[in-house]
């Protein structure tokens, strides 16, 4: 794979402040890439680092292999940016707001036309096309910004979490969207708060909190690697109390009441504690109705994670 | 195209709106038929380098002056309202250097600017043109003091929209500023009939500087006075659109 985001020791201070701690990026070409982390954590300033709106106080930034921090220009003439903040013209329409950043870009007019009613289409924009941006909802208007970058060429796109507002078919559809441009070739840099689109649509995610990366890779192997807990769910029909007297002394599994009792276990190693929660129902007659496992989601990896490096920075 | 050219483009077509056109002429057209006539029992005439012009062709080519100040409004809004809807950032995230925005905001004002002045040259000409002697030396002091005024306040707009946040601040700072540049200067009426306080301050203010090239322009009589006033509006223009430019490439995102 060819390497298309190279950081190294990217750092970013404000007075007292590390905004960005010596953070490591490698991202290949044609990926899409998910940067998770809270509020605050340091996913804009990254982003705007990366799209050299800012300068880095330290570590060296490469792009498509041109040094970002010697060649700004350079770089910001192949990439594509949805920050977070919204940016419109208020008083033009959409139509012209789409064919005027194309030929802002030095798309020609005529292909800026044509690429403006794709997008419209693809976007579900049609109906807006003479709406002018001031008088469109956020959800409207994010969808525009969102569209309007892909008015211009660009190999890499940094979407800065691009679905606030959206509605879930909206939402649902952008991600499709993004799907088919990274599999023709597009390297997506995506930053969200919802993070079954992140396990939806990216290769690879890194998780950052208080300006420092904790954790790097595929979805699948960090809830392998960092997805400790599994649930699984035992339904019986047996009453809430018969069955809480039966498994009485196992840890780390919960009974609640529902259409007869529901147990929960939640642990590490479900199995064993399966095993013994089996053993119990059975000698004391208590019969199985239903079983379900649930492996640990990217949303809980992150929480755990989050919480890991809290406890360990407090110790 | 360039950059810039791509940029002056899109700043055009973002604001120069129907309402801000019409602005652009109703406006001085009040001032030079309705104000013009109506104070000429006031100020039944001025004495320009030994001519006699009526009141109505004095204002009108004050309003010239007057209308380039105004006009470049537009390269402080601009740059504010770029600020304000997110737009400063998505295009310094794009294929543009700050210079190259900085210079296409001047380079819009200065299209606006002279466009507002030709606009108020055939508007005011019925006005003055019994009085006025273009020649082709004092044709190009007009166009020297159009570009020239609009790089003076558009660069003032820009210094003032980078160095406010709230829309409070930035209304009350250019209104204000603008109504006492309009109105402590000889647009509208001479220096002469002004107390002496008054008339000093007329000429720490560069619209005057503007006003007596565009009269001399128009009128003839490029003397020392107004040679010097154009070096002084020369030397301003340049400060401060290094002023404007450096302070537009300290903003932060």
């Amino acid at each position: 794979m060819v390497e298309c985001i190279s950081a190294s020791a990217l750092s970013k201070t404000y007075g007292d402040t590390r905004a960005v701690d010596r953070i490591d990026l490698s991202i290949d070409r044609g990926q899409a890439f998910g940067f998770l982390g809270s509020n605050g954590a340091g996913k804009s300033t990254t982003i705007k680092m990366l799209t050299t709106l800012i300068r880095p106080t330290g570590g060296s930034l490469s792009i498509f292999g041109v040094d970002a921090l010697r060649e700004p220009l350079r770089v910001r003439r192949r990439i594509g940016v949805v920050l977070q903040q919204p940016s419109y013209e208020p008083t033009l329409s959409v139509e012209k707001a789409l064919v005027k950043y194309g030929m802002m870009w030095g798309v020609p007019r005529g292909e800026c036309r044509r690429r403006a009613e794709r997008l419209m289409d693809d976007f579900d924009i049609a109906d807006l096309r003479r709406k002018r941006n001031e008088d469109l909802s956020i959800g409207q208007r994010r969808r525009v910004q969102v569209a309007r970058e892909f008015m211009h060429e660009m190999d890499l796109l940094f979407l800065d979490e691009p679905t606030v507002g959206l509605d879930p078919e909206a939402r649902r559809s952008m991600l499709d969207y993004l799907k088919r441009k990274v599999a023709s070739g597009l390297t997506v840099f995506y930053t969200t708060h919802v993070l079954s689109e992140a396990d939806y649509l990216c290769d690879n995610i890194a998780i950052i909190q208080k300006g420092r990366i904790l954790a790097s890779d595929t979805p699948a192997a960090l809830k392998k690697r960092l997805g400790r807990r599994k649930t699984i769910t035992l339904r019986t029909n047996a009453g809430e109390a018969a069955v809480a007297d039966a498994l009485a002394g196992v840890g780390e599994c919960a009974v609640r009441a529902g259409m007869g009792a529901r147990i929960i276990i939640e642990s590490a190693q479900p199995e064993s504690i399966l095993i013994e929660v089996l053993g119990r129902l059975s000698r004391s007659g208590i019969k199985m109705r239903e079983i379900s496992a649930e492996a640990a989601s990217l949303e809980e990896i992150f929480l755990e994670t989050i919480h890991d490096a809290s406890h360990t920075a407090a110790d | 195209m360039h950059p810039i050219l791509r940029l002056i483009n899109r700043n055009l077509t973002v604001s120069l709106n129907p309402g801000f056109l019409i602005w652009q002429v109703i406006f001085p057209l009040i001032y030079i038929f309705v104000v013009g006539y109506a104070y000429t029992s006031l100020i039944p005439g001025v004495t320009l380098n030994g001519v006699e012009v009526g009141y109505p062709a004095y204002l009108a080519t004050g309003m010239i002056g007057f209308n380039i100040m105004n006009s470049t409004l537009v390269s402080g809004l601009i740059i504010w309202n770029d600020r304000r809807h997110g737009m400063f950032e998505q295009i310094m995230s794009g294929p543009f250097t700050r210079m190259q925005y900085i210079l296409a905001n001047i380079c819009t004002i200065g299209v606006v600017g002279t466009m507002s002045a030709a606009l108020i040259v055939a508007v005011g000409f019925p006005v003055f043109h019994e009085s006025a002697e273009f020649t082709a030396y004092t044709a190009p002091v007009i166009v020297f003091a159009a570009v020239v005024g609009s790089v003076i306040f558009g660069s003032l707009a820009s210094i003032i929209s980078t160095r406010l946040s709230s829309s409070e601040g930035f209304n009350v700072v250019i209104n204000t500023t603008f109504i006492f540049l309009a109105f402590a200067s000889t647009a509208f009426y001479p220096a002469e009939g002004a107390p002496e306080g008054l008339a000093t301050v007329f000429y720490f203010n560069p619209l005057t500087y503007l006003v007596d090239t565009i009269r001399a322009g128009v009128f003839g009589g490029v003397t020392h006075l107004v040679l010097a006033e154009m070096a002084a509006l020369s030397a301003l223009a340049a400060t401060l659109f290094v002023v404007a430019a450096r302070l537009m490439t300290r903003l932060d995102f």
